[in-house]
């Protein structure tokens, strides 16, 4: 580990911090991310028991997209995401295929949990980055040639065209969205579990938890964690799947507009076919 | 520790501990079984299966199927065939010597009972040689770089010679039982065989920077605990910290499993992970 | 260029010697067919033994050690020697201690002492359950230390073929390495052999696969002296197995356990052979199981002394074919006692019994015979005389009292001074259990590890001093012409090749390596363990012979010239040969009954003919052994009857039996 001894290469010279980094960034930021992300995500569920964004017709795609414009509404969004999260998620991903490849899991000869956990560790992260890269490419950098159906994903319609993207097209669930949605659904998945799963390895390697009884303590811990977060990422994807896109798009249209102005005697006038009049 | 009354096993193994008592239990002496041998000349020779016919004695183990095969050493085929060459020494599970693959699986050899494995008539009982180290001959496998990384660590206490001077430090019985725990490892490599993340390295030149693996965290575990071994704990946690240290573990824990003196592997790479975190820290801010 | 020292052999003596010596600044070259942390050594549970400061306080002393080490061989040890080791004893714990031991502790944080046989006072360090092979450990981090300083060279997986001896001297050695079958001569300016015992001359042993005692026979062979080889240890409970005899501990019996085989009592009171003898033991009813043990000794019962069970055990399977299933066996029982109280107690040793025999011995008898156990002969090796000379010796020390003399460094031996446990070649010493000292003609319990260790501190500094001094300060091995060395290897390339050669698809029982062994063993198990005679020993004696010729054919069943373990087990077998005439002819002439050695034709003890030391010199001609008595040392202690106490046979109080875990 010392600095002075310049034969050996820079990855060996930093060699402890860069396993430590890779360990880090796996939590923070991506994981702080990842909990942030599922969670705006899951909003086109849990914001339909918002009564107060019922006013625009379709809760949870009004909760969604304020959440969205909020994303939107922070200063130097991009460069935000080019250090807090592409670059660390590029040196996790760089950096963990290096670390994967120096294993060869023997799952077959010792089929334990942990064990499986392990491979499943590497698994995950190959399909992660697949997964977050055709994520990335398709709705944020707009490389429509890679969804079926050719949805344009739109911030200001984010809820709709989103589901678009998931259902294979504006005219409900056609079977490219089925692939799509799979897609979403094991890439997801085992992204949360890779997560959870970190988090637990995570506290061994920094060496928080030493006992057997507290790695165990912890690791009931991180399941908790990752089954709450398959929850949010499950139901999300659940969400668009079913999301009704002709209302969800009004609902946008309306937060495009501008604040409603009588919200609320509106929401006390319940029934969104009332509201729905009013607004127009 | 007491032993279970009712024999029921416990821990990660308990369905198979049970499944081998029962297939003890109705084992017969005299049956014949198969033991089928990986094979190999020596270093760079192509692998071979050969199976001999064994016919069991009370209590058998693998070490004495072994030595009746090299009595009469005659495949099933009928093939004469040379001795298989093996690795042992004690023959009581406290020198690992007899590691190697039973059934798949790590092991010593000398305390693996035929009746355990290959309980019923023509049973086959499969043995291959270890293969995390490079092969000398048939089960025979060189662990040289086993003990090479015990010296990575510096897994030994710096005392001032042998000279008289008196007695060593004192130490609190609770931490005996630690140490001594940790320091019933026999070297077998049985952590080494399981672990997905240590793997043949048959050129020298790279061991240095290979994983170190579970067993030498271990021993820098246990002299960093020691009141004078820690003299050089910073030494053992460069080591740890450098490529192949403690950080190249990928927490599969397959090594605790396997731990023929069921050692707390697990805990202590965690504690050498706490020990590297705080060392990077006091490094970073200290000097 | 620097001098050499050649130790071979990695347990414990070896290791202690390649520290010492290297310490000295002095190159190791450390020879072993295992990597060494695999030593035998490991196999040493109970402990080690030392006066410790809580035992001094109850008036204990290193004095009253080295009478109880005397008094447990019966005399038969060099005397101050055996002093020398006593005295030494607390300082080799604290050096250990320092390297890191785990020694049990209290809760104090000293470390903790129990009791061990042949004494009354608490005196045996241990660390769990496998001191030996924490002992050994230690001594394999502290080579490892020096091996990555560059002051020791390991040759692991290297077998010794002999010694190069050059003007009476020793050079260097022969080795092979049994991985590329490459033989070749290694000089040195002196040779250390630490390579243990013989058990393997008995087919089956409590000792490891490699102590076959080939080393020390090849040594003998090349003109080394063997002593006392007819001192064999057996010990009363191993748990017999086909491929070794593992340990069961005495406290079994001591907890309660019963010793009894299947039997038919007839009307005269005499017991005969069960019909059903193999059959299932909770089967046999009560009134059909001999306790011969507690019949025979109404007031010991199971817990007569080790020799008496090993010898009634021994007299029932072989004398009266009475063994468990007609196998030399029988069943100690603890099946009568509360398997909870068991657990508690024994557990650890049971668990022993249930790995490698598969019964859970609180359910079921445990099958049970004695075995080989420790080799107190070995290569003869002299000492120079320490300052302590009584003008008389002693009488027996009484237990408790204050103790004759401090112990002080250089009372027993001079420290340092060149022979201390060099054999009668010149430069080639025997530390540990290959050498004859010590333990005279029974081992004490608990004493083996500090012997091994004593030997390697103490004369390794003799050994530093012989170059220094010695003849190689001259002379030393670096110069010499290469003619010896040549020879050596020329001749032992020419008895692989003639093995090799011998090499044959379809080798008879005959001529086969493996045979031959076999029968070895059994012979020397019947004449030459626990109780022998002049009759069974010559019958033994012709046995050999016929071995010895058959060897002298051996067939291989294995030509490779890679990593020929057939090879290396047939040599083995023909020298272990050797050392099996040596052990069966110093039976024979020694016609007493002394500690390990037990005669039916002399049952007692015959100081005035046979206090002295039984010395085998090889005789190239008869390819046998030349024994002689020789003087030896008994000025410090006037022996005494060994007793232990014993008033006369009824009495109710069990005599403490010398251990010999």
């Amino acid at each position: 580990m010392t600095q002075t001894d310049s034969k050996t290469g820079f990855l060996d010279r930093n060699y402890f911090l860069l396993r430590r980094l890779h360990s880090l960034t796996g939590i923070m930021p991506i994981g702080v991310f990842l909990i942030s992300h599922l969670l705006t995500n899951a909003s086109i569920v849990w914001g339909r028991f918002d009564s107060r964004e019922a006013a625009y017709g379709h809760a949870g795609a009004a909760v969604f997209q304020k959440e969205v414009n909020f994303i939107h509404s922070l200063p130097f969004l991009l460069l935000i995401e080019i250090f807090g999260l592409w670059l660390p998620i590029a040196f996790h991903a760089a950096l963990g295929v290096v670390y994967a490849m120096s294993g060869k899991p023997n799952n077959q000869r010792y089929a334990y949990q942990d064990n499986w956990r392990y491979t499943l560790q590497r698994i995950s992260g190959y399909v992660g980055i697949a997964f977050i890269f055709y994520h990335l490419a398709t709705l944020r950098w707009g490389w429509t040639f890679l969804i079926p159906g050719g949805t344009q994903w739109s911030a200001e319609f984010a809820g709709s065209t989103l589901a678009q993207v998931m259902q294979g097209g504006p005219d409900g669930v056609t079977f490219k969205g089925l692939v799509v949605a799979l897609f979403y659904f094991v890439g997801v998945s085992l992204l949360v579990f890779h997560f959870a799963n970190g988090l637990w390895t995570s506290a061994i390697t920094w060496g928080l938890t030493i006992s057997a009884k507290a790695q165990k303590r912890w690791g009931v811990a991180c399941l908790g964690v990752g089954a709450s977060l398959m929850a949010l990422a499950w139901a999300a994807i659940f969400g668009f799947m079913v999301l009704d896109v002709k209302s969800a798009k009004d609902a946008e249209a309306k937060i495009l507009k501008g604040p409603l102005p009588v919200l609320e005697k509106a929401a006390d006038a319940g029934g969104s076919s009332d509201l729905a009049r009013t607004a127009k | 520790m007491i032993t279970s009354l009712t024999n029921a096993p416990a821990g990660p193994h308990a369905k198979e501990l049970a499944q081998r008592a029962a297939n003890r239990r109705n084992a017969k002496v005299g049956r014949t079984v198969m033991v089928k041998v990986q094979r190999c000349d020596g270093p760079g020779k192509a692998s071979r299966w050969e199976t001999f016919k064994v016919t069991t004695e009370r209590g058998m183990n693998v070490i004495s199927a072994l030595q009746q095969i090299a009595g009469n050493p005659v495949t099933t085929d009928g093939k004469k065939t040379t001795p298989v060459v093996w690795n042992s020494g004690c023959l009581e599970e406290v020198c690992g010597a007899c590691t190697m693959v039973i059934n798949g699986k790590v092991r010593q050899s000398c305390s693996c009972l035929l009746d355990d494995y290959a309980p019923n008539e023509g049973d086959t009982i499969t043995l291959e040689p270890m293969s995390k180290f490079p092969i000398i001959r048939d089960l025979w496998v060189d662990r040289e770089r086993l003990f090479h990384n015990l010296r990575r660590v510096k897994a030994w206490v710096p005392i001032d010679g042998t000279y008289n001077l008196g007695p060593g430090p004192r130490e609190h019985p609770k931490d005996q039982e630690i140490r001594y725990k940790m320091s019933e490892c026999m070297s077998c490599g049985c952590c080494l065989e399981a672990c997905p993340q240590f793997n043949l390295e048959a050129d020298e030149s790279k061991w240095d920077t290979s994983f170190i693996g579970a067993h030498a965290i271990n021993q820098a575990r246990l002299f960093n605990m020691h009141a004078t071994g820690k003299e050089l704990a910073m030494e053992r946690l460069d080591a740890l910290m450098g490529p192949g240290g403690v950080s190249d573990c990928g927490n599969a824990q397959n090594c605790v499993k396997v731990c023929p003196k069921s050692i707390p592997l697990t805990e202590s790479i965690a504690a050498m992970g706490r020990a590297v975190t705080l060392a990077s820290f006091t490094k970073f801010f200290r000097s | 260029m620097a001098q050499r020292v050649i130790v071979v052999g990695g347990g414990l003596a070896g290791l202690a010697a390649s520290v010492r010596i290297a310490e000295a600044g002095l190159s190791v070259d450390l020879f072993s067919l295992v990597p060494v942390k695999r030593s035998h050594s490991v196999c040493a549970q109970g402990g080690i033994n030392a006066c410790n400061e809580v035992a001094r306080q109850q008036g204990y002393s290193e004095y009253e050690h080295f009478d109880e080490t005397v008094y447990g061989g019966d005399f038969l040890a060099d005397q101050h020697p055996v002093l020398e080791m006593a005295n030494w004893a607390p300082r080799i714990i604290d050096l250990l201690d320092r390297m890191g031991v785990p020694f049990n502790r209290t809760s104090e944080g000293y470390r903790d002492l129990r009791l061990f046989g042949g004494s009354l006072f608490k005196r045996t360090h241990f660390a769990g359950a496998t001191t030996g092979q924490q002992l050994l450990y230690a001594l394999d981090e502290q080579t490892r230390r020096y091996e990555s300083e560059g002051k020791v060279t390991k040759y692991e997986y290297w077998e010794f073929l002999g010694p190069v001896i050059h003007d009476g001297r020793a050079v260097g050695i022969v080795a092979q390495d049994l991985r590329t079958m490459q033989i070749r001569a290694f000089r040195a300016d002196a040779v250390v052999m630490a390579t243990g015992g013989c058990g393997l001359v008995y087919g089956k042993s409590t000792n490891s696969i490699i102590c076959t005692g080939a080393a020390a026979a090849r040594c003998y062979q090349a003109g080394a002296w063997y002593g006392n080889p007819e001192m064999i240890q057996v010990h009363p409970t191993a748990i017999p197995g086909s491929d070794k005899l593992r340990l069961m501990s005495e406290s079994a019996r001591g907890e309660g356990g019963r010793v009894w085989v299947p039997g038919i009592k007839q009307a005269d009171g005499t017991w005969t052979k069960h019909p059903k003898t193999g059959a299932d033991p909770k089967t046999i009813p009560a009134n059909e199981r001999y306790y011969f043990l507690e019949e025979k000794y109404p007031a010991y019962g199971n817990i007569v002394p080790r020799d008496i069970a090993t010898r009634e055990i021994f007299d029932i399977c072989v004398n009266h074919g009475m063994g468990v299933a007609g196998e030399n066996q029988v069943y100690l029982d603890l099946t009568h006692r509360d398997p909870d109280y068991l657990a508690r107690k024994l557990g650890g040793i049971l668990e022993i019994y249930e790995k490698f025999v598969g019964d859970d011995p609180k359910f079921t008898p445990m099958r049970i015979f004695p075995a080989v156990h420790y080799s107190m002969g070995g290569l003869w090796t002299q000492f120079t005389k320490g300052s302590y000379n009584p003008s008389e010796p002693r009488t027996k020390h009484k237990s408790g009292a204050a103790a004759p003399i401090q112990a002080a460094v250089g009372q027993g031996m001079a420290y340092g001074e060149i022979n201390n446990m060099q054999t009668n070649v010149q430069g080639l010493y025997a530390f540990g259990e290959v050498n004859f000292a010590f333990h005279g003609a029974n081992r004490l319990g608990a004493n083996a590890l500090l012997s091994c260790l004593f030997d390697g501190l103490f004369s390794g500094m003799s050994v530093v001093n012989y170059l220094k001094d010695g003849a190689p300060s001259k002379a030393p091995a670096e110069g010499l012409p290469s003619q010896p060395y040549d020879d050596s290897v020329k001749a032992e390339q020419n008895r692989v090749n003639a093995l090799l050669n011998s090499v044959t698809p379809n080798a008879e029982p005959e001529t086969n390596p493996y045979a031959i062994h076999k029968e070895l063993g059994v012979e020397m198990t019947a004449a030459c363990t626990v109780v022998k005679s002049e009759a069974r020993l010559k019958q033994c004696l012709a046995k050999l012979g016929e071995l010895k010729d058959r060897a002298s054919r051996i067939r291989l069943g294995d030509n490779a010239s890679w990593t020929n373990q057939t090879l290396s087990y047939a040599r083995a077998v023909q020298d272990m040969l050797s050392v099996a005439d040596a052990i069966a002819q110093g039976s024979i002439q020694r016609k007493e009954s002394r500690g390990a050695h037990y005669r039916t034709d002399f049952p007692e003890r015959d100081d005035a003919q046979f206090l002295k030391t039984t010395v085998a010199r090889w005789d190239p001609a008869s390819r046998g052994a030349l024994i002689a008595f020789e003087e030896m040392d008994h000025t410090l202690i006037k022996p005494a009857a060994r007793t232990y106490g014993k008033v006369d046979k009824t009495s109710k109080k069990p005599e403490p039996a010398a251990s010999h875990t």
